[in-house]
């Protein structure tokens, strides 16, 4: 049995479980999941299609969980959140190359957290009051700023973006009971309804890998800190909460950061998928918003649904280039139709 | 209601309209004669400011988008991320006609009028139930869709990447539209354009776009259909966009990619917010501005005219709202105290919740203005 040896022995079942921790068990799936459905021609492939949903849906996610919880929170449209992308990423690749890529990681997202404070104070806070068209004008213009200054400096063109050694190569996904053959470098990850091995690359993983991490540690911060609750609580009733003597103002100016923070994160990780160049930010930007809209504007969970919902939609019309080209705006259609407010939207919530 | 408090002013102010709309009168006429004199000398005046003639016609075109494009945002307040789908469709079909129909341009106008105002019905119905920020970013997609779906879907129609090629010369009554041709064309069909603006805003119409945008709640309220305004205000900037489109193929016979891009709905907004929105002058000065400094500043501050445009409309957006119609304003708003003869006119010195008042009050004015015209 696995089961057992998988389990930290002084881990206590909690809300999640240690179920969530350890890895399902491998031979029992096998058994009561039956065989037909591992011995499927096209399993391999469906896999594939599934990792890169899951993949795209990661980038995604990171963008427009940065823009919803901007939006949810200050209720400010950050047409510029796709810039703040475009710039991690160059800043992670000018990092990576001076001192290493482990650096990068940690210096860019606090970089881009101080920025998104400077940005906020210095810029942002003065548009609360005026009208919506003026938050997006002011955004989208100095993502046009941010374009031209990278354009300047950087050249038009694509910059490479050197992964690090541990992050490049292939991982080899194996069915149960297949043998690799040892020459084949890459990691080794055992998954279940794979029929011989497939490869993908590593550094696609590593980017849902990410964003999980980041997802979890976003929705800790928010449902089990204090600080997180502050911030529920200011995303329903700001009023009440200066009353009560809360400074509701540096609690935003913290979040609007952090949305900052997650870009960066999805520039250091999502750049050497997305490529680096100046016009990308923007590119990124339209199917963020539809990922926010879709979810419905200020849910973050609504954000996530939609982000995998766009990806695997992407991911499967791989085969159809026309389809594949208009997917994610039929998407947005079809679900504006049937429900305006998104999936996740509140009535009445910025309607 | 404290928004857009230094538009209206500065509409108030460049048009000193009346409570009641009225119809086209003597004064009028005068001022659309004024224009029509401007844009037609252009080609002349252009020249002793460093343009040439093509620029001409350039500002122009673009000045037409952008009045169009003022219409939805400065009348109505619905910012429209989307108006090059309309621009763009409409160049690709006066580029079809003119190449498969016939080089004569009427038909070629006709049609691009037709599909422009299909393609804004379509995209109207599904993006005008939102309002605001929704409708912004649902305009937006919807452009970027087309943009898609041309280089993809209607590759073969539309040329792909390459745009459309091989265009023939575009022919008027037998005339061979090229150089100053092209000018007048497009200067008569602005002209026309400004015209039908200028009615508009004085308009019951025009009124009842501005309430829109004002207060759209009190107008549902008083048993106003305002999503028929809506409508029909995004079609009439729709057709403004598709008749600019059509221009820009007649003046240029090569339909880029571009055109569909939302880079090219992004120049359209700088324009109007630089220039000014809810004006009818502004929009036009602010294409003129941006080509000026697209044609002719550029060879003096090279490659980063781009950056330094950015930095004028960040600027523009923070500090003067009105774009620079506004400009002369909101000196005035500032330095008036010092004229004695003015003090006791300056607005300034009320407070916010007195302009606040007052703004929702006017709008109530232009409601009830509204009721006895009907």
């Amino acid at each position: 049995m696995i089961l057992p040896l998988l389990v930290p022995v002084n881990s206590v079942p909690t809300k999640w479980g240690y179920k969530a921790q350890s890895h399902p068990p491998l031979a029992p799936w096998r058994e009561c999941w039956g065989s037909p459905w591992t011995e499927g021609v096209f399993v391999n492939a469906y896999i594939l299609q599934f990792l890169t949903g899951l993949q795209l849906g990661a980038i995604y996610a990171l963008i427009a969980l940065g823009l919803t919880l901007i939006f949810g929170t200050l209720g400010v449209v950050n047409f510029a959140h796709g810039a703040l992308y475009i710039l991690a990423a160059y800043a992670a690749v000018l990092v990576a190359t001076k001192i290493g890529f482990l650096w990068a990681v940690v210096l860019v997202p606090s970089a881009l957290f101080c920025f998104g404070i400077v940005l906020e104070r210095g810029l942002i806070r003065f548009f609360y009051s005026r009208p919506h068209t003026d938050q997006i004008l002011v955004t989208f213009g100095l993502a046009m700023v941010n374009e031209e200054m990278l354009k300047w400096i950087f050249g038009a063109s694509n910059i490479p973006f050197s992964l690090p050694r541990w992050g490049a190569g292939n991982t080899i996904l194996y069915g149960l009971g297949v043998v690799v053959p040892a020459p084949i470098p890459g990691l080794r990850i055992p998954l279940p309804l794979v029929q011989g091995f497939i490869f993908y690359p590593t550094w696609r993983l590593l980017l849902i890998l990410v964003a999980f991490c980041t997802v979890l540690g976003l929705f800790i911060l928010l449902q089990f800190t204090r600080f997180g609750l502050v911030v529920r609580a200011g995303r329903r009733e700001p009023e009440m909460l200066r009353f009560l003597g809360v400074n509701i103002t540096q609690c935003f100016t913290v979040v609007f950061g952090l949305g900052c923070m997650i870009a960066g994160i999805a520039g250091v990780f999502g750049g050497p998928i997305t490529q680096v160049s100046p016009g990308v930010g923007m590119a990124l930007l339209v199917p963020s918003f539809l990922v926010v809209v879709i979810g419905g504007m200020g849910s973050l969970a609504g954000a996530l649904v939609a982000a995998v919902m766009l990806g695997m939609a992407l991911a499967f019309t791989a085969e159809l280039a026309a389809l594949q080209q208009i997917i994610i705006y039929l998407v947005a259609v079809v679900v504006l139709l049937v429900r305006p407010r998104g999936l996740f939207g509140q009535k009445g919530v910025f309607e | 209601m404290t928004d857009d408090m230094s538009v209206l002013q500065a509409a108030r102010s460049s048009a000193s309209p009346t409570l009641r709309p009225r119809g086209l009168g003597g004064r009028d006429y005068v001022v659309i004669s004024a224009f029509a004199l401007v844009i037609l000398t252009m080609p002349m005046w252009i020249l002793t400011i460093g343009g040439y003639e093509a620029l001409a016609t350039k500002i122009v075109i673009w000045g037409l988008f952008a009045l169009g494009f003022d219409i939805m945002l400065g009348f109505t307040g619905y910012l429209s991320f989307g108006h090059a789908a309309f621009f763009g469709t409409a160049a690709y079909a006066t580029g079809l006609s003119l190449k498969h129909l016939t080089p004569n341009l009427l038909p070629a106008l006709g049609i691009s009028i037709v599909t422009a105002v299909l393609i804004g019905g379509l995209i109207g119905v599904l993006s005008l139930r939102r309002s605001g920020i929704y409708f912004s970013i649902l305009s937006l997609a919807f452009a970027e869709m087309l943009h898609a779906a041309a280089l993809s879907i209607f590759q073969q129609y539309t040329g792909g990447d390459n745009g459309l090629t091989g265009l023939p010369l575009p022919m008027l009554f037998g005339l061979q539209m090229q150089g100053i041709a092209v000018f007048y064309v497009a200067a008569v069909l602005l002209i026309i354009g400004f015209a039908v603006a200028w009615k508009i805003k004085r308009a019951p119409f025009g009124l009842m776009l501005r309430a829109i945008k004002e207060n759209p709640l009190r107008l549902e309220y008083a048993g106003i259909n305002i999503w028929a305004y809506k409508m029909a205000a995004f079609m009439i900037s729709t057709v403004y966009a598709g008749i600019a489109g059509f221009l820009m193929v007649v003046y240029q016979p090569y339909v880029a990619t571009q055109y569909v891009h939302w880079s090219t709905s992004g120049e359209v907004v700088i324009m109007s917010v630089i220039g000014g929105v809810g004006t009818l002058v502004g929009p036009i000065l602010g294409a003129g501005f941006m080509l000026y400094f697209e044609n002719v500043v550029q060879a003096i501050i090279g490659e980063q005219w781009r950056l330094v445009l950015g930095f004028v409309f960040v600027c523009v957006v923070i500090f003067l709202p009105g774009g620079f119609v506004a400009l002369g304003h909101t000196i005035w708003h500032r330095l008036g105290h010092l004229v004695r003869s003015r003090r006791r006119n300056v607005s300034d010195m009320e407070t916010d919740s007195e302009t606040s008042g007052r703004s929702s009050a006017r709008a109530g004015a232009y409601t009830s203005g509204e009721h006895d015209a009907c």
